[in-house]
């Protein structure tokens, strides 16, 4: 069968696989033409469009990556602003806290030592006090102890005996 | 003359690739050429006319889009930076053969340029001419030719064979392969189309009612091959691109 088909396509007409000269002749005044346009001029000019316009996107990149780099160390100097002056706020803190604790401490030790002034005093005079008032109870026992021992002897004690009696007997027998 | 195999007739061969002239000279393999050229001009010309300070959009964007596949795809990996002088040659070459292979599926054309053997022919032969004058510019006609025939590194005694391989290679096979591969690929794609349209034509209007459901299949494999025939529309104008800046890079330098 494909022995006939071969055999039968000889009859045809002119081999379909070769080329035809107005085909090749036409094509070939095609692309020259279309070659010589795109070479000369299309191609060129495209290619220069983009060329520029790649130009101003790289420009403008390398322009935005130094605008990047210039912000990048604009942060870094502000965050070591920060770090200092902070730094500086702490230092003058502690600083003052301590200067605080110092006065605070040393108003304290000037209150204790005034309010143990004050103790000391009032224990003097409390000291006085007593003494002055054990005086008179002595005396005062004295006098009954001498008046009552006139009224059952009929006589007046010695008044040194009385008072050392008198003594013994409010230290509670130490004499 | 028609051909029945099964009560399904195919149409002669050059039914299908020969077509008549509508204008002196011009037939639809031509117009679909010189098409590709104003398309492809057209699309540069629109996107030139934008401004280029402003994102691009549309046309503007697809151009940008071709001469940067162009140069990072094809030229960087072949050429290297110093063969980017190349971008509009092998830019124009991609464009132009995509655009010729492309109206294989484009309802009412459905007609690549390239399925006929004249513009893959041109195509090859220029880049023949463009990779030859390249290596002769770059390393003296003797240097290139010594270079081509006479590779470095072989034994001498092997050059009585290796020098006609190396001629018929990179003389003769090279153009010849690189046309063929374009011609051959479009050709089978395009015969593939209209094989299966035939046989979902043939097999829907089958006096048959039971065939009918069947031409189902013929017809989905007709979708899958028309979004396949893109694939292969591109990636065929790739392969030309990309050989063609591996041949110029080969003459270019002696050392290969």
């Amino acid at each position: 069968m494909l022995l006939s088909l071969l055999l039968a396509a000889e009859d045809m007409g002119p081999n379909p696989i070769a080329p035809e000269n107005k085909e090749l002749l036409w094509g070939a005044g095609s692309f020259l033409v279309f070659l010589f346009v795109m070479r000369v001029f299309l191609v060129p000019k495209v290619k220069k469009g983009m060329d520029a316009r790649y130009g101003d996107i790289r420009s403008g990149h390398e322009s935005a990556q130094a605008t990047r780099v210039a912000a990048q160390n604009d942060v870094h100097a502000y965050e070591e602003a920060v770090a200092k002056v902070r730094a500086e706020a702490a230092a003058r803190i502690d600083a003052a806290r301590q200067t605080l604790d110092a006065e605070r401490q040393a108003k304290v030790d000037e209150v204790n030592s005034r309010i143990a002034a004050r103790r000391a005093d009032a224990d003097r005079e409390l000291a006085a006090a007593r003494a002055a008032a054990r005086g008179e109870v002595a005396t005062a026992v004295g006098n009954v102890t001498a008046r009552a021992t006139q009224l059952v002897l009929g006589k007046s004690p010695d008044a040194s005996l009385v008072k050392r009696a008198v003594d013994a007997t409010m230290n509670g027998g130490r004499s | 003359m028609k051909f029945s195999v099964l009560a399904f007739e195919f149409p002669p061969i050059n039914v299908l690739l020969r077509w008549q002239d509508v204008l002196p000279t011009i037939n639809k393999v031509v117009i679909v050429s010189i098409l590709a050229s104003l398309i492809g001009m057209g699309l540069f010309l629109a996107a030139a006319r934008k401004d280029p300070k402003k994102a691009p959009k549309g046309a503007r964007n697809l151009a940008e889009i071709l001469i940067e596949f162009i140069e990072k795809q094809i030229v960087m990996q072949t050429l290297g930076p110093t063969g980017l002088g190349w971008t509009p040659f092998l830019l124009t070459i991609f464009i132009f053969v995509y655009l010729c292979n492309v109206p294989g599926i484009i309802p009412l054309i459905q007609m690549p340029a390239t399925a006929r053997m004249g513009v893959p022919a041109f195509l090859a032969l220029m880049v023949w001419v463009v990779y030859n004058a390249t290596g002769i510019k770059h390393q003296g006609p003797i240097g290139y030719f010594k270079s081509t025939l006479f590779p470095p590194g072989v034994p001498k005694a092997l050059y009585v064979l290796v020098t006609p391989i190396e001629f018929i290679s990179s003389i003769v096979v090279r153009p010849f392969s690189l046309a063929v591969r374009l011609f051959a690929n479009m050709l089978a794609g395009h015969l593939l189309l209209v094989i299966f349209a035939l046989l979902s034509e043939a097999l829907f209007q089958a006096r048959d009612k039971i065939l009918i459901p069947v031409g189902i299949l013929p017809f989905a494999m007709l979708l899958f091959l028309t979004v396949f025939e893109v694939l292969v529309g591109f990636l065929q104008a790739y392969i030309f691109t990309i050989l063609t800046a591996v041949y110029i890079n080969m003459a270019s330098h002696a050392e290969h």
